[in-house]
C-alpha cells in the first residue's frame, strides 16, 4: 500500500512542470546569479584604491610619500588620471606644516570606503611626518629623535583587537548556496498543496478514506517522497555551487564539514519544510490560496531568517529576531558545516529544532485534516 | 440486508437526516430519489462510514456501522458524484494505484477494466478523457475491491445521453454479479429504468418506499412514455424526447408517434401509460422544495 502511495506522489510531482521549476530551476539560478553578483561584496581580500598622484612638489618628502604609498598594498598607483578612484595632489613645498594634500574623489565612492581611504592615507602621512620630525630633532637631541622615531602608527602596535565570537564571514558562494537551498526546500509547498487540495476538492481523499486508508498513513506516505525530493534539491544545489559557479570567476563551494552532518541537517530541514507545507495545504481552501500564503510566508521567513539579507550584516537586534525563523536555523547549520568544518554534533541543536518544528506542524495538520474529513471536508 | 433505523445527522442547525428509517434488500438495485439537498449524499456517506451519525443505527449485512466500520468499508464501495481520481495519471496508473492500496486481485482489476470498456484507453492521461470515459474510470475504481455493495452518488451528472445509457446498462450488470446497488439520482427516468425498489426522501425524511412496479401502476394523466433503443438522430414532432431514449407523448398522439418511429426504423422497448406515483410524488416534493 505504502509503495503505491509513494509512487503516486512521485508521479504527480514530476508531472507538475511549475513545481519542478520552483523546486530545482529557481534555486539553482538564484545560486548562480547571487554568487556571481555578490562576489566582490563578500570578497575578504584586502581593500585597494586606484590612485593617481599629481606631484607639484620637488622635495624629498613628497617622493618618500609616493614610495610609501607604492609599498602599501592598499594603494594601486596609476600612471594616468583615467579609471582612478582618487587623485591626490601633493602641493608645492609640501614639507611645510601648513601645506595640505588635495584629494579629488572620482565618481561615487561609498562613505565607509572613503573613511577607510582617509584612514589608510593618514597612517602613511602621519608616519612620514613623524620620521621628518625625528630627522629634524636628531641634530639637537638624539634621544628625543629616537623617542619620536619609535612612535608607531601601525594598527598592530596601537590596537589589540579580540573577537568574542569567532565570526567567520562566508564568501558569496558559501552564503548563496545554503541560502537558496533553504529557500528552495520550503517551496515544496507548491506541489504539496496542489496535490493535497486537488485530492480534497475532487473527493479523492474521501475515496481513500472510504478504502480504509487512515489519515496518518496518507500523511506518512507524503513525507517520504518530499524528503527524497528535498535531498535531490540539496545535492543539485551543492553541485551548482561546487562545479558551475567557478565557471563564472567566482569561488567554488568547498564542503569542509562532515557529510553526515550535512545529511542530518538536510533531513531535519526537509522535515520542517514538509511540516509547514502540510499545515498550509490542509488549512487553505484552494491551491491558489495555498500557493499565495505559502509564497508570502516563505518570503517573510526568508527575509527574517537571513535569506534576503545575510544575518552577519544585520543589526544585533535583528540577528536575535532572525532566530525565530526555521530558515535561520537551517542556514546557521549549513554555515557551520561550510565555514567551521562542523561534524554531526555541531549541527545537532539546529537539527533538533528543525525536526521539532516539523513535528509540531504535522501534528496540528493531522488534527485539522481529521476535523475537516469528519465534517465532510 | 441493509437496515437504517431512526438515523439523525445534523450539520449546525440543518437536519441532513431526520429520523430516517429504510431497508434495502440484498442483491437489488435500490434507488434513492430526492431533490438537491434532500439528504441523499449524507445518507450514502453514513452508510459507508465516512461520517458519524448523531443517533440511530445502521446495520449492513449484519455489521454495525459504529462497531464494524472497517469491515463495512471492505465490503462496500462508493462511486462519488465528483470524479475522484488523479487527472495527471494515466487510466492504468490510476487503476493500479487504487488496486494496490486495497490489495485488489488482478482478476478484479481486469474485470473492472472489461466491464467499463477501458482497455483501449489504459495508457491515456486521465485529464484527456471524454466526460463519459472519466465517469467510467470513476466507476471502475469503485469495483476494484470486489464490493458486495456499491453506492452510486448521482454518477451521471454532466454526462452526455450516450454515456449515460452505457453507465446505466453497466449498473444493471452489477446486480447479475450478485452486488447490491444503491443508486441516488434526481432523474426519475434513470430510477425507473434500473431500480427494483425506490425510496423518495425529502429534507432528510423518508417520504415513500416501495418496489418500482407499485410506484409505476397508478395512472394520474393521459401521458404515455415510449422507451426506445438509444438513437442520436431522432426526428419527431410534438413530443418530448428525454436522453434520446424516452419519448413522452399523449394517448391521442400515440399512434402517430409509433408510425413516425416505424418510419425511421426505430425499435420500441416498452410503452408505459400515465404519470406514475413516482413522478407525482417527485413533482410534489419538488414543488414543496421550490425546485
Amino acid at each position: 500500500m505504502f509503495s503505491a502511495m509513494i509512487k503516486k506522489e512521485f508521479l504527480l510531482v514530476f508531472r507538475d512542470k511549475h513545481a519542478l521549476l520552483a523546486l530545482f530551476v529557481m534555486p539553482a539560478i538564484f545560486i548562480l546569479i547571487m554568487s556571481v553578483a555578490m562576489r566582490d561584496q563578500f570578497a575578504s581580500e584586502k581593500i585597494d584604491f586606484k590612485v593617481y598622484i599629481k606631484n607639484l612638489d620637488n622635495g624629498s618628502i613628497s617622493k618618500k610619500l609616493i614610495n610609501k604609498l607604492q609599498d602599501d598594498k592598499n594603494f594601486i598607483l596609476s600612471e594616468s588620471e583615467t579609471n582612478v578612484e582618487f587623485i591626490i595632489t601633493i602641493p608645492k613645498d609640501f614639507k611645510k606644516d601648513d601645506k595640505k594634500l588635495s584629494i579629488t574623489v572620482m565618481g561615487g565612492i561609498k562613505n565607509d570606503l572613503l573613511e577607510i581611504f582617509k584612514s589608510k592615507l593618514l597612517k602613511n602621512v602621519v608616519s612620514l611626518r613623524i620620521k621628518s620630525v625625528a630627522t629634524e630633532l636628531a641634530p639637537m637631541s638624539s634621544e628625543a629623535a629616537e623617542a619620536v622615531n619609535s612612535i608607531s602608527v601601525s594598527y598592530d602596535s596601537l590596537f589589540d583587537i579580540q573577537y568574542e565570537k569567532n565570526q567567520q564571514i562566508p564568501n558569496s558562494t558559501q552564503q548563496s548556496v545554503p541560502t537558496w537551498i533553504v529557500f528552495g526546500m520550503f517551496f515544496v509547498i507548491i506541489p504539496m498543496s496542489t496535490i493535497y487540495i486537488n485530492e480534497r476538492k475532487q473527493n479523492t481523499l474521501t475515496r481513500l478514506t472510504s478504502m480504509n486508508i487512515s489519515i496518518s498513513s496518507m500523511m506518512l506516505s507524503k513525507i517520504f517522497p518530499y524528503i527524497v525530493i528535498n535531498h535531490i534539491q540539496v545535492w543539485i544545489m551543492l553541485a551548482v555551487g561546487m562545479f558551475l559557479v567557478p565557471f563564472f570567476n567566482t569561488p567554488a563551494l568547498e564542503i569542509n564539514g562532515d557529510i553526515s552532518a550535512l545529511v542530518l541537517l538536510s533531513l531535519s530541514l526537509s522535515f520542517s519544510a514538509i511540516g509547514l507545507s502540510t499545515l498550509i495545504a490542509v488549512t487553505a481552501s484552494s491551491s491558489e490560496q495555498a500557493t499565495t500564503i505559502g509564497g508570502i510566508l516563505n518570503i517573510l521567513l526568508g527575509a527574517i531568517g537571513g535569506v534576503m539579507v545575510p544575518k552577519f550584516i544585520m543589526p544585533e537586534s535583528m540577528q536575535k529576531f532572525a532566530e525565530i525563523s526555521p530558515m535561520s536555523w537551517g542556514l546557521d547549520g549549513f554555515l557551520e558545516i561550510f565555514l567551521k568544518s562542523a561534524d554531526i554534533f555541531m549541527v545537532l541543536n539546529e537539527s533538533l529544532m528543525l525536526a521539532l518544528f516539523g513535528m509540531v506542524c504535522l501534528i496540528i495538520s493531522m488534527i485539522i485534516l481529521k476535523l475537516r474529513i469528519s465534517k465532510g471536508l | 440486508m441493509i437496515t437504517v433505523s431512526n438515523v439523525v445527522k445534523s450539520y449546525s442547525e440543518l437536519n441532513a437526516l431526520d429520523s430516517l428509517s429504510l431497508e434495502i434488500k440484498e442483491n437489488s438495485i435500490f434507488g434513492l430519489l430526492g431533490v438537491n439537498g434532500a439528504g441523499k449524499t449524507t445518507l450514502l456517506s453514513a452508510l459507508n462510514g465516512l461520517i458519524e451519525i448523531d443517533s440511530g443505527t445502521i446495520e449492513i449485512f449484519g455489521l454495525d456501522i459504529k462497531k464494524d466500520k472497517r469491515a463495512i468499508k471492505e465490503i462496500s464501495s462508493i462511486i462519488p458524484q465528483h470524479l475522484a481520481f488523479y487527472e495527471k495519471l494515466t487510466v492504468k496508473e490510476n487503476l493500479d494505484f487504487f488496486a494496490k492500496i486495497q490489495n485488489a486481485s488482478n482478476d478484479a482489476l481486469e474485470k473492472a477494466i472489461e466491464i467499463n470498456s477501458l482497455s483501449s484507453i489504459l495508457e491515456q492521461t486521465s485529464s484527456t478523457l471524454s466526460g463519459g470515459q472519466k465517469r467510467r474510470l470513476n466507476i471502475a475504481i469503485g469495483l476494484l475491491n470486489s464490493p458486495k455493495i456499491i453506492y452510486f452518488d448521482e454518477p451521471t451528472v454532466g454526462v452526455d445521453p450516450k454515456s449515460r445509457n452505457e453507465i446505466l446498462d453497466s449498473i444493471k450488470e452489477y446486480k447479475n454479479l450478485g452486488i447490491t446497488v444503491v443508486y441516488t439520482s434526481h432523474y426519475m427516468t434513470e430510477i425507473e429504468r434500473i431500480c427494483d425498489e425506490v425510496a423518495i426522501i425529502a429534507k432528510g425524511k423518508l417520504v415513500e418506499q416501495d418496489i418500482l412496479e407499485n410506484m409505476l401502476t397508478n395512472r394520474v394523466s393521459n401521458k404515455v412514455s415510449i422507451e426506445i433503443v438509444y438513437n442520436e438522430d431522432l426526428n419527431l414532432k410534438d413530443v418530448i424526447i428525454k436522453d434520446n431514449s424516452i419519448i413522452e407523448t399523449t394517448e391521442e398522439k400515440l399512434y402517430f408517434t409509433i408510425d413516425a418511429l416505424k418510419a425511421q426504423n426505430i425499435a420500441i422497448k416498452q410503452i408505459r401509460y400515465g404519470s406514475t406515483n413516482l413522478e407525482k410524488h417527485f413533482l410534489d416534493i419538488s414543488e414543496a422544495s421550490n425546485v
